[in-house]
């Protein structure tokens, strides 16, 4: 609409004057003196002092305020093309293969951050070890070979393979022997690249070196049986076991597997459904994972290992004794072998199983004479279906050695194997790699032997390569790669198929073209909808072989002898004279791995140790010694090489041993791994043509004391019924046995009786079977994986502030000698005052106890905190809210279960725990769904409240209820026991109702009124009383 | 107060001859008006060497986080409420003498009530300094207050550290404003009497002091009503910082003597400080006529009766542990006596419950080297009694696998040590500015209960001879009296 008004500024512009009309024609009504400032004087003119001044404050001004607030750069690079298969925010998962064990990567926009059980797995039905868990991390080690070296220096991979192609044309020529020195290798495809390899080059052979060998079982049985194998072994099959020194749960052979066998006659549903359990008697002479686990330990020397197993093997067959026997310096192990002799016939054919941990042919070919007596081959032992976890050759290695010494080898690759740190005489091998021309290590990183090699070709980790796998003979697993490659790596099997000019260059052809002619078909799969399946499932498995019968045949006679020889060539005599036996932790095994921090974290499952090995000895042998608490000793071993460890007082070590752990003592594993602890691998000793863990040694004191940074400090329970045990016979006559449930109990009183806290949709809550529990701490790693838990190092561990949230309690118990009292409701000797009144320390029984946030519903945490930061929620989980937490650590006093972790330091942004994960790239693993924690919060076991949560938006978007099992905690899915059952309360129908609903069910210190949400099922031993008599 | 004459046989508040109005305002405000003296300077650079310590230990624990300090997984309080519930029960002194005494009308509160509650106010400001302090997160101490925010966050009434944060606090702002009237016609003295920018200040301070009939009527009534809110105060604060460990879980916590055995050792331990304090000011500010062997007496008979209260508590939780049949009550009181820290357990044990019986004896209750002596005794007897009660119940608790020890760091003792200095850095400052003993109210007994008062009544001679006698007899213990001026009476 127009206005008839009309605006004006100015009695000019009203009267329109010539004037301002002519100056309303320009842009600015008064002329600007542009020209006169830019020709004349205005350039050149003289700022006068005061314009100056004032030009210069109001610049400096205007430059100081703009410069006052850093803009800070936050780059965001969205996906410019969007992969399809990956929406932010939603984990991919994919299958492959560790060790042989079908897995799921979860993968999380790219990257992999978690790796999972695939439940449909052979060996461990879901399950992962520790160091499955662990291995993810090893992806983002900062340790990592970043791209090839050739001499030292870095490289790229065409200028390598010249060299290398080069080399091995000249090697070729001159007709010297090529070693392709492996650690076993079970994957097809790879053992057929290096067939191929061996076909190019003639003169090449393939040595399998392992660490730790079992020579002896797979020597053993092919003299026995004619078969050159490590059988698969059936421990759910068999009623007794008898163990000599086998860590069959922890690093033997293959421990997961064996665990899920094991507790299948052990666990909740065995006794409630068969009211009977296995028997497990192990004799070993350091306390292992196994041995704790074991209805009856007993510790014997290692010198009388083999003496043991003769002695067992007379009391089966007295008609065909053998000669040499003699009693065993433990009279209560003698009595043990008579009666272990008659529980394994009594539990009849086949279902019994012997087995032992040594790497000596002769004592393997006795046992394999005990189970064939037993009737073992073709039920608990499968030799038609052999493992191939390991197939290493002692005598191939030595003659390696020995060939390279004398000048006969040109070429050495090493796949997987790591010889300059854990070959026993690292000065051989020294020797012998100084007379090879070329050698090539795929280790991926510059570890102790890649300082010998003039080429490292690094291979990609796991997670970034194609593969296959097969542990066990008719199981076929895939391994796909979960990301592009980190670092400038190349897959080994793809360098060897280049150097060997291979006609297939890529191994990802050359592994489907393996798959397609011999594989797929094998699990009635072919072509291109055959591999996809493949890789969507994971694995393939044939149908088994029956396993046949085998009968033991040969003399006996001169084996006896062999290993009584043996046995004094390891006696240990004279003052200060050991046995020294060394053993693999479940944690760092072979110490491959040795630059894992979540590994070196982990306590080691006995002891409790973390960030070292010792030396452990027998209290008895601490006392007499007069040694200290981690004093230190000093280790000589026969020849010459010594070390020096602190001392750990074991109960149950066999009085008169020493057990040291091997994998540490690492001087090129990287920054987290070197120098940790001390190499034991030089202790071995060479027998009858096999590495024997066992030597004698001679032992000094030291005065230094090098204190070890436990997690656990106190060991036993003080007869407080947190713990709850039973035998078996007692189970039988009342199942409650040892529940508490026997008394009446007063009702108890609620203070919140007025405002109950209702859940009504979900309750979650969780019950741990003691009976399956076998402590191996592979949630305690699963669960540092899923919560993006810190790891904070040795030292802060030796102050007693390891963050795990969840871990495994371990309390040694005795039977009572000497002068001790024991405790009236376990019948043990259990206080702290009574054990210091012990002489001896053999009749040790260990317990587990998997100790986590409760989640009480009558929390103590919540009624204390000042500022809400702990609450519940209406499912029944204790919440943390870490934004509002101020860090009293109240709550954490009034914890009685000691489950809450403070964060003392900024443990993930502090550069004096760069060793750990505070840098940029090893912080990629971690889970987004997960925050880390600030400095001064509060932190504990949310029960995967990220898992709970996912697994109800699926549901709810599915339009259906949450399914019992559809979301599993991290520790419950790791673990190959299925020791914890995780659900909803609510559902009188779901696994954990009835669970909770067995008469074996206690709540740990449930007389508090705290109402704890996770139920504990009684530990059922099935005891020998016949021994105790 | 009373203008009568008090009775003879009650021993005098105030000793010496001819004492004037003017010669007490000269006496006690000689070290505010005069340049200090070499002992003051000496305290003064040891006294700030200490705060300077707790500054560069506070410092480092803030920029490095609580780790600094020796707390685990297992023990999450240690030196730190240690001290603070230290720091806490010194405080308790100042109250009670200036508010229930001054009910009670025990005028002999007059000469030490200001010292009492300057000790009080700066022992309420350490124990404040160890709850910021041992929070993770010092910076959002602010959290702990019922602030309305847009996040409709609340705080948690149930937990004790919430009431504690009320009660500290309460107390902290009562003590202050009571201990301020007080100082007000005081200060208005040092007002009259000083010059220039001196005066001005003190002038402000003085909130318009007259001294007319109606100000010091007014002034009477609000020390009375202040006296009245605190005296519940006493009994309350320590109260509540008992429910700290009477309200949790915790074996050797969970107990319900806690509040009166608390209260009792905050009162042993506050006048155990008193007693540290005023011995060496009395002789170093010379004011042995005005805090005389009297007041020394009159305190330790408190510090043995307190003491007693506690060694009592003590065997009650012992007794009540054993009856109570409860295995991890036992536990924990036997771990104390005889686990690894038994050797705290006897400190304290030694300290507060043996020693203080030696005041039955007269000789030992009026020597006043011994007193002090005694009263450092207290002091650490009642440290560890805290560090007894946190560290021995929490180390071992009911699960036997996360039992522990706990090391102190050189950051725990910096902050302990240095909050020592800090409080005596601000004490000394407070003698050399304001008056460390009520004038006013001292002079208010003058004229009835000093010692001249009193010989002047028996000069005139109308008193019972054997109560004279009495009296006489009485006045021996005072180091601050001349005897020979008896002799001819």
């Amino acid at each position: 609409m127009d206005s008839n008004k009309k605006y004006w500024k100015g009695l000019e512009e009203l009267n329109r004057t010539p004037e301002f009309v002519e100056k309303n024609r320009h842009e600015f009504a008064e002329p600007i003196p542009i020209e006169e400032v830019l020709s004349g004087g205005g350039l050149s003119a003289k700022t006068p002092r005061r314009d100056f001044l004032k030009a210069l404050g109001f610049g400096v001004g205007a430059v100081t305020l703009a410069a006052c607030q850093k803009v800070p750069v936050h780059k965001s690079i969205p996906y410019l093309v969007k992969p399809e298969e990956i929406t932010p925010g939603i984990a991919n998962y994919y299958s492959s293969t560790y060790e042989g064990s079908a897995i799921l990567v979860k993968t999380r926009e790219g990257r992999p951050i978690k790796v999972e059980g695939n439940p449909g797995d052979l060996l461990s039905k879901g399950g992962l070890s520790a160091q499955a868990q662990a291995s993810v991390l090893e992806l983002y080690d900062n340790s990592r070979a970043q791209g090839p070296l050739l001499n030292g220096t870095a490289t790229g991979w065409p200028q390598l393979d010249k060299f290398v192609k080069d080399e091995l044309a000249a090697i070729k020529a001159g007709g010297k022997k090529i070693s392709l020195v492996t650690s076993t290798v079970h994957s097809p495809s790879t053992l057929a690249v290096i067939a191929d390899f061996i076909t190019a080059f003639p003169t090449a052979s393939h040595v399998t070196y392992d660490a730790v060998s079992y020579t002896g079982i797979i020597q053993a049985n092919k003299n026995s049986f004619g078969k050159a194998v490590v059988p698969h072994y059936n421990f759910d099959k068999a009623k007794v076991i008898v163990s000599f020194g086998a860590d069959f749960l922890g690093t033997w052979i293959s421990g997961e597997e064996f665990t899920t066998q094991y507790v299948q006659n052990r666990n909740s549903k065995a006794l409630e459904e068969k009211k009977d359990m296995s028997r497990h008697i192990q004799f070993e002479s350091g306390m292992s994972l196994t041995g704790t686990n074991a209805d009856v330990r007993l510790p014997i020397k290692p010198s009388e290992d083999g003496l043991a197993i003769i002695n067992l093997y007379n009391a089966l067959n007295p008609a065909g004794a053998l000669p040499g026997a003699k009693k065993l310096t433990n009279a209560n192990a003698d009595k043990a072998i008579i009666l272990a002799a008659k529980e394994l016939q009594k539990a009849g054919a086949g279902k019994a199983l012997v087995v032992s941990g040594s790497n000596d042919v002769s004592v393997q070919t006795v046992v394999n004479a005990i189970n064939s007596l037993l009737g073992s081959y073709g039920s608990t032992i499968d030799l038609d279906n052999p493992s191939r976890q390991y197939a290493g050759n002692d005598t191939d290695w030595l003659q390696f050695v020995a060939d390279a010494k004398s000048g006969a080898v040109d070429a050495v690759f090493f796949l997987d194997a790591n010889p300059v740190y854990d070959f026993y005489i690292a000065k051989d091998i020294e020797a012998a790699l100084s007379k090879v021309r070329l050698k090539v290590t795929f280790s991926d990183r510059a570890d102790e032997t890649a300082a010998l090699c003039n080429v490292v070709a690094p291979n990609h980790h796991y997670l970034e390569s194609w593969g296959d796998d097969s542990a066990v003979e008719g199981y076929y697993t895939i391994v796909q790669p979960t990301i592009n490659p980190v670092n400038n790596t190349r897959q080994a099997e793809e360098s060897l198929l280049v150097w060997s000019d291979n006609a297939v260059k890529s191994y990802y052809t050359y592994l489907r073209n393996n798959w397609d002619k011999n594989l797929l078909a094998k699990g009635g799969l072919s072509g291109q909808k055959g591999w996809e399946a493949l890789l969507q499932k994971g694995f393939i498995n044939a149908t088994a072989v029956t396993p046949g019968t085998y009968n033991f045949t040969l003399s006996l006679g001169g084996v006896a002898q062999t290993i009584l020889n043996n046995s004094s060539k390891v006696t240990a005599s004279g003052d200060g004279g050991f046995e020294l036996q060394v053993y693999q932790t479940p944690a760092m095994r072979d110490g491959k791995k040795a630059n894992n921090p979540w590994l070196q974290e982990l306590p080691d499952p006995v002891s409790k140790v973390t960030w070292d090995n010792f030396a452990a000895m027998s209290p008895a042998d601490v006392k007499k010694m007069g040694l200290d608490e981690f004093q230190v000793i000093s280790i000589k071993g026969a020849n010459g090489y010594s070390v020096d460890l602190p001392v750990l007082s074991q109960p149950g070590q066999a009085v008169g041993s020493i057990s040291v752990a091997v994998g540490y003592g690492r001087t090129a594993a990287g920054l987290v791994g070197n120098n940790v602890g001390k190499n034991a691998y030089p202790f071995y000793n060479l027998l009858s043509g096999t590495f024997q863990t066992v030597s004698a040694v001679t032992v000094a004191k030291t005065s230094t004391i090098f204190p070890l940074s436990q997690t656990q400090t106190h060991h036993s329970f003080e007869g407080r019924n947190v713990i709850r045990e039973a035998t078996l016979v007692e189970y039988q006559k009342d199942p409650a046995a040892g529940s508490g449930k026997e008394g009446e109990h007063e009702g108890f009183y609620d203070l919140w009786e007025n405002s109950p806290h209702d859940k009504p949709v979900y309750d979650w809550v969780m019950a741990i079977d003691l009976n399956a529990c076998t402590g191996c701490g592979a949630c305690v790693v699963a669960c540092s994986a899923e919560n993006n838990i810190p790891v904070v190092g040795k030292d802060e561990v030796g102050r007693r502030r390891e963050m795990h949230w969840i871990r495994i309690d371990r309390y040694y118990s005795y039977e009572q000698n000497g002068d001790a009292k024991t405790d009236g409701r376990t019948g043990m000797v259990t206080k702290e005052k009574d054990i210091d009144k012990l002489v001896n320390f053999d009749n040790v029984t260990v317990v587990h106890q998997p100790m986590l946030c409760q989640h009480c519903d009558h929390a103590p945490c919540e009624t204390v905190c000042p500022v809400l930061a702990t609450t519940h929620s209406s499912e029944g989980l204790n919440m943390m809210a870490y934004n509002r937490c101020v860090g009293t650590r109240y709550c954490a006093n009034n914890c009685p279960y000691k489950v809450r972790r403070f964060n003392w330091f900024n443990y993930w942004n502090d550069s004096r725990f760069d060793n750990y994960l505070s840098n940029e790239h090893t912080q990629l693993v971690l889970n987004p769904d997960v925050t880390t924690r600030f400095r001064g919060v509060m932190e504990k076991c949310s029960m995967c409240v990220q898992r709970i949560q996912a697994g109800k938006l699926k549901a709810k978007i599915e339009k259906r209820p949450l399914a019992d099992g559809e979301v599993k905690v991290a520790c419950q899915q790791t673990c190959s026991a299925n020791a914890i059952v995780f659900g909803n309360r609510n559902d009188p129908n779901s696994e954990v109702s009835k669970a909770l609903k067995s008469e074996r069910t206690y709540y740990v210190l449930e007389e508090l009124n705290v109402k704890p949400g996770i139920g504990y099922q009684v530990k059922v031993r099935n005891t020998l009383s016949e021994l105790q008599a | 107060m009373a203008s009568h004459s008090e009775s003879i046989i009650r021993e005098p508040l105030i000793t010496g001859r001819d004492i004037t109005y003017a010669q007490i305002t000269n006496e006690v405000l000689n070290p505010v008006e005069n340049k200090p003296n070499k002992a003051w300077w000496i305290g003064f650079t040891v006294a700030s060497m200490g705060a300077l310590l707790w500054v560069v230990a506070i410092s480092y624990t803030f920029w490095f986080g609580l780790g600094a300090w020796g707390l685990n997984k297992t023990v999450g309080w240690a030196w730190d409420i240690t001290g603070f519930v230290w720091w806490v029960g010194i405080g308790h002194a100042g109250t009670l003498i200036s508010a229930v005494l001054l009910l009670f009308r025990q005028n002999w509160r007059n000469s030490i009530n200001r010292s009492a509650e300057a000790m009080t106010i700066f022992a309420v400001i350490c124990a404040a300094t160890y709850i910021v302090a041992h929070m993770g997160r010092p910076w959002l101490a602010y959290f702990t207050l019922p602030l309305p925010n847009q996040y409709v966050l609340w705080v948690n009434w149930n937990s004790a550290l919430m009431m504690d944060v009320f009660a500290i606090s309460t107390y902290f702002s009562v003590s202050l404003v009571f201990w301020y009237t007080g100082l007000l016609p005081d200060i208005a003295s040092i007002r009259d009497r000083a010059t220039g920018l001196r005066r001005r200040i003190y002038s402000v301070m003085s909130f318009g002091w007259t001294g007319s009939v109606k100000t010091w009527q007014r002034f009477e009534t609000v020390s009375l009503i202040l006296a009245g809110i605190s005296t519940p105060l006493v009994l309350s604060v320590h109260t509540i910082v008992s429910f700290d460990f009477a309200t949790s879980l915790e074996p050797g916590w969970h107990t319900t003597i806690f509040p009166p055995y608390f209260v009792a050792g905050a009162i042993f331990s506050g006048f155990a400080m008193v007693q540290t304090l005023l011995l060496v000011t009395r002789k170093v500010l010379g004011l042995e006529n005005y805090i005389t062997m009297f007041h020394i007496e009159s305190m330790n008979k408190i510090i043995m009766l307190t003491g007693s209260i506690v060694g009592v508590a003590y065997i009650t939780e012992f007794f009540i542990a054993w009856y109570s049949g409860v295995e991890y009550e036992q536990y924990a009181f036997i771990n104390r006596a005889t686990g690894p820290y038994w050797w705290a357990y006897w400190s304290m044990m030694s300290c507060n419950v043996i020693s203080p019986q030696l005041f039955w004896s007269s000789k030992l209750r009026r020597s006043i080297k011994f007193s002090w002596f005694l009263s450092i005794i207290v002091n650490i007897g009642m440290w560890f009694e805290r560090f007894v009660i946190i560290v021995t119940s929490l180390h071992r608790d009911y699960i036997p696998s996360s039992w522990v020890m706990f090391y102190p760091t050189w950051v725990d003792v910096g902050v302990f040590i240095g909050s020592i200095g800090l409080f005596f850095t601000m004490f000394l400052l407070f003698i050399r500015v304001l008056p460390s003993v009520a004038m006013a109210e001292v002079k208010l007994l003058l004229k009835t209960s000093s010692e001249q008062a009193k010989k002047k009544l028996i000069l005139e001679g109308h008193l019972e001879p054997a109560e004279v006698q009495h009296y006489k007899e009485s006045l021996v213990k005072f180091d601050s009296i001349d005897m020979s001026d008896y002799e001819k009476i």
